[in-house]
């Protein structure tokens, strides 16, 4: 359409040129194409990770031309939307520029039409009948009121008779409604994109911080955005008991603060299990309250039901531990006749083990480890594919030197054959999977008889004796009968192997001692988002019209028809012509039997048709 | 002779409206599903939340569109409900595929969904016979097996949709839910829109390209069942558990469906044409090229507006879900390549009045586009959109 109705725009006008440009066909598939594969990029390359990862991924060189292009946040990059602004600017021109023309062909329908545009249409049928023109006229109408169209007839000054009718006349509302709708939609995104915010951190008035670690007081102010930022999206983790009034947004490898105009009390997290392990639903009891501690709303936020508070929208987005209370038990390896030595601490707090120099950080506390049972050497049936293994920690543990080493413990021992084994992986290094010691468990329950048994074997071999299979077999025996004599002589046998296997499993074990799990004070932090965008309510209209649009367009097709009788001596000549912007196959159908309507009651016979190149798509 | 004419005129057929070309089958059919509509919001309208009823009303808008539009569907939406009931009303009175033959062999969603297999790999022989040897009665049963094969499909989805809740009635879910299910959905889909396009046409050729392709998702569907056992039911992890999945997904695989079918008539496109060009006998097999062309612009344009509206939901579940409509999630950048893709075709073919050979190629290339979106993301990228993997 756009360029079968182009004017070549006179010289000196030169935006005109570049009006033209912007609204051209070409253009407009070129910048729909190409966004379409510059967008394949951010699913290739995985965005918004640390960029330690992709240095790492890529080496400093390319690191740093990735960088610089903008891949690691590709979709926020100025090419990128650029593209996007170019392709919504070409939209606009194209409406602004075909606006009054499809107006007033809607509103214009001409009754005339000169025999050359006839004969242009896509169909046409030229005709002789008997019949006076009057009455042909009346009939052709007829037919094309079969047809279901609405014919108007017109006398023309020189004697003959014009009809024309249409159908799908607002067609081009659809043409309307879906351009303007990707304008609408793209500027409702631009200002939920929270463009002032961009624009102080490009000039530099807004500076992300880039320490993780500093508490919201230290925060300095020019990483604060204003509490009337008209619009946002952050997030806080917020442990159990705890209140926030401001979230944290993501801006390159730092963050900044966004303010709340409320506090958000976490009262209590919760997760809920289906009766397979997995997960049903996350839920946050959260409190709003105002600056005053005038409660505001109360309620749940779960996953895919947001709590929604003047405008603002709060999301259950991820959970983790909020700094569980653990108490644990550690054994020196290899220290005879001492008692496990008791360390308590918060998951997120470092420990002094004593005052041996090593430093405990408490990284994690899981309530539930589910596991495939084929990781623990059980058989997997379809019904019950996974074991929970119960509660975990894991703790890094750094030596004076600095060196340090991973340890993930499970609280509760696994049963493999009737005795018990405590669980401790370790790792030395991030990248590498936990190694697995199993510490067999003895009559009550605890590593104590273990640990007697293995200091036991060290003040033997300190004594100097062998590692004979006799000494093994005999220091078990006066480690049993002191600490356990209760035990058959068949769960000694199995210890024992098992013990073998452990202290061959210990060979690699990077600290000198063995922290276990006693009890804990479970605590979660939910992850909340909370977000403001005012512009959603104009997307949502856009998007209905978008839909809306698209239908109208390929369904209401524009059907134009025209018709001129000529009177002269036996009857009257009739030319009929007609085209449909759309499906024109169809319409070749209903033409035909328009046309063969037209012959029957006109009692008339064809003269000429277009010709068609027969097979070959219509174009 | 005057009198004589004004007779012949008002012997014309009066105007015929919209109404009037309802046949009594088609006021059957809207009474019918009116009825049965009634029946659900008689039964469980007292429970429904607001979305339950947009839910029940898009269904019932789209079955009776398409029922309209298109009379087979009528019968078919008879063929697949009444055994789906069949099968419920069987579970509901405590039979189980283990005490009950027909729900053993043939009725359960998994049995069902093997024979909607079993069909659609015959129909697919059948249609590359029919191609080559173009015996009518061989053609009539490869578009009967298709029928049979789409039909089974939907029972499949739908009496497994009851079977989600047996047992552990907190996992019931509508079965769109992982790889298995949404290739059940695929499998029976995708032919069910290309009857409708063979029936307009006269185009029975073009099967022979379209179910190889189904025929594909059909050996992915049974390596899926027989190696990776994901016909398992399973409960849904929350993210999912959103009334928008019940219209997002559906709506999607309309689009995928038409799409998949405009690529493969894309191929006979070119296929046919260059046959022609060297009077070869697959050009005499096939339908011209402007049907072929028109049948690639009508599968785009339906595949386009449900996929569009698709999309469109999928963002606003992701608003409810993720806190944002759009996060640039790999399958969600697909979705966005997929529809400018189509976006550049249509302008291209519209607007531009481009025809033949170019845009066929475009069309035929686009499936690649398209399944990377519907499985390659699935395969080889991760992201929010992880219910896919295996
Ligand atoms: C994201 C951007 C765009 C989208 C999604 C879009 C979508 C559409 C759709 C779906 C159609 C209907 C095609 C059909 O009937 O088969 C259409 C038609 C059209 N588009 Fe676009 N369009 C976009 C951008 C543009 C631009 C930039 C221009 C201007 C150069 C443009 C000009 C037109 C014209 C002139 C028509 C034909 C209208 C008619 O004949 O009734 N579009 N567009």
């Amino acid at each position: 359409m756009t360029e079968r109705s182009a004017i070549a725009p006179p010289p000196h006008a030169r935006w005109r040129l570049l009006v033209q440009f912007l609204g051209s066909m070409r253009l407009a598939v070129s910048l729909l194409v190409l966004l379409a594969i510059a967008s394949i990029i951010g699913t290739i390359l995985t965005q918004q990770q640390p960029y330690p990862n992709y240095a790492l991924q890529f080496g400093p060189f390319w690191f740093q031309v990735f960088r610089e292009l903008g891949l690691y946040n590709v979709y926020r990059t100025l090419w990128y939307t650029g593209i996007v602004a170019f392709l919504v600017l070409s939209t606009a021109t194209c409406v602004t520029r075909n606006t009054p023309r499809m107006l007033r062909e809607m509103r214009d329908f001409p009754t005339r039409q000169a025999e050359q545009v006839l004969l242009e249409q896509d169909e046409w049928v030229r005709m002789q009948s008997p019949l006076a023109p009057a009455a042909a006229g009346e009939r052709a109408a007829q037919v094309l009121r079969a047809a279901g169209y609405r014919p108007r007839v017109e006398q023309v000054a020189d004697g003959s008779l014009a009809v024309a009718a249409r159908k799908g006349r607002y067609q081009r509302v659809g043409y309307f409604l879906t351009h303007i709708a990707i304008v609408v939609i793209c500027g409702g995104a631009l200002y939920n994109a929270d463009v002032p915010v961009k624009w102080a951190e490009w000039r530099g008035a807004l500076q992300p911080e880039k320490n993780f670690d500093l508490p919201l007081s230290q925060i300095p102010q020019k990483s604060w955005m204003s509490v009337h930022n008209p619009a946002y999206r952050g997030t806080i983790t917020l442990p159990e008991g705890e209140t926030a009034n401001a979230v944290f947004e993501l801006a390159g490898d730092g963050y900044l603060v966004q303010p709340l105009p409320f506090r958000i009390h976490l009262q209590s997290f919760q997760i809920s299990y289906y009766s397979t392990g997995m997960p049903k639903d996350f839920i946050s009891r959260i409190v709003l309250y105002n600056d005053q501690g005038k409660e505001l709303k109360a309620g749940l936020v779960r996953v895919n039901h947001p709590m929604s508070y003047d405008g603002v929208e709060i999301y259950q987005s991820s959970f983790s531990d909020g700094g569980s209370l653990l108490r644990m038990n550690s054994y020196l390896l290899g220290a005879p006749g001492t008692s496990p030595r008791t360390l308590e601490g918060r998951v997120g707090q470092t420990l002094q083990a004593g005052n041996s120099g090593y430093a405990v950080d408490l990284k994690n506390f899981d309530l539930y480890n589910i596991v495939p049972k084929s990781a623990v050497g059980e058989k997997a049936t379809p019904d019950h594919p996974t074991v929970n293994l119960g509660p975990s920690f894991t703790y890094i543990v750094h030596d004076k030197s600095g060196a340090g080493a991973e340890f993930k413990t499970y609280m509760t021992p696994i049963t493999r054959e009737g005795q018990g084994f405590f669980v401790q992986g370790f790792r030395t290094a991030f990248a590498n999977p936990y190694q697995y010691v199993y510490i067999p468990t003895g009559p009550h329950g605890g590593i104590g008889l273990f640990m007697d048994y293995l200091a036991a074997l060290q003040v033997a071999a300190r004594a100097g004796s062998n590692a004979s299979e006799a000494i093994f077999v005999d220091t078990f025996r006066q480690v049993v009968a002191q600490d356990a004599p209760e035990m058959s002589p068949n769960a000694q046998a199995v210890f024992l192997q098992a013990s073998m296997d452990a202290l061959l499993q210990l060979r690699d074990y990077p600290m000198p001692f063995v922290l276990s799990l006693s009890s804990f004070d479970h605590r979660w932090a939910a992850g909340l988002q909370v977000t403001k965008w005012p512009g959603t309510t104009v997307i949502y209209w856009g998007c209905v019209a978008l839909v809306l649009g698209i239908f109208i367009l390929f369904y209401l097709p524009q059907k134009r028809i025209w018709m001129r009788l000529r009177a002269h001596d036996e009857g009257v000549e009739l030319l009929a012509g007609g085209s449909a912007n759309r499906n024109r196959l169809d319409f070749e159908k209903e033409f035909s039997t328009l046309a063969a309507g037209l012959e029957q009651v006109l009692e008339g016979s064809e003269i000429a048709h277009k010709e068609k190149d027969n097979g070959k798509p219509a174009s | 002779m005057a009198n004589l004419r004004v007779e012949q005129w008002s012997a014309l057929p009066p105007a015929k409206g919209w109404w009037a070309r309802l046949s009594m089958g088609d006021w059957a059919w809207a009474a019918g599903l009116t009825a049965a509509a009634g029946i659900v919001l008689g039964l469980y309208g007292a429970g429904f939340g607001y979305w339950q009823f947009v839910v029940l009303a898009c269904w019932y808008a789209a079955l009776m569109a398409a029922g309209l539009a298109w009379r087979p569907m009528q019968i078919a939406t008879l063929a697949v409900v009444a055994p789906a009931l069949l099968a419920v009303w069987l579970y509901s009175i405590g039979q189980t595929p283990a005490n009950n033959f027909l729900l053993r062999d043939v009725l359960q969603g998994y049995a069902a969904a093997l024979w909607m297999s079993g069909l659609l790999l015959a129909a697919t022989a059948a249609y590359l016979v029919f191609l080559f040897t173009r015996s009518e009665r061989l053609g009539r049963w490869a578009t009967g097996l298709t029928w049979a094969g789409a039909i089974m499909g939907f029972i499949a989805l739908g009496v497994r949709w009851r079977e989600t809740y047996i047992g552990h009635p907190d996992w019931g879910h509508i079965p769109v839910s992982n790889l298995w299910e949404v290739f059940v959905l695929f499998c029976a889909s995708t032919p069910l829109f290309y009857l409708y396009y063979e029936k307009r046409n006269q185009a029975r050729a073009l099967g022979a390209f379209v179910l190889p392709l189904v025929a594909a998702g059909v050996g992915f569907l049974l390596w899926l069942t027989f190696a990776q056992h994901m016909d398992r039911i399973e409960p849904l992890i929350p993210a999912l558990q959103s009334f928008w999945m019940k219209l997002h997904v559906p709506m999607m695989f309309v689009g995928y469906a038409n799409f998949t079918i405009a690529s493969l008539v894309g191929f006979a496109y070119l296929l046919g044409e260059r046959s022609r060009r060297r009077g070869g006998w697959l050009g005499r097999a096939l339908p011209t090229g402007a049907v072929m062309d028109d049948v690639m612009y009508k599968a785009i344009a339906l595949g386009f507006l449900f996929f569009t509206a698709s999309t469109i939901l999928g963002a606003v579940w992701a608003a409810e879900a993720w806190g944002g409509f759009w996060s640039w999630d790999p399958k969600e950048t697909w979705a966005l390549i997929v529809w400018l893709n189509y976006a550049g075709y249509l302008h291209a073919r519209v607007v531009k009045g481009w025809r033949g050979t170019a845009m066929a190629w475009w069309s035929a290339m686009s499936l690649w586009v398209v399944s990377f979106c519907f499985l390659g993301v699935n395969l080889f990228l991760s992201g929010l959109h992880s219910y896919g993997q295996l």
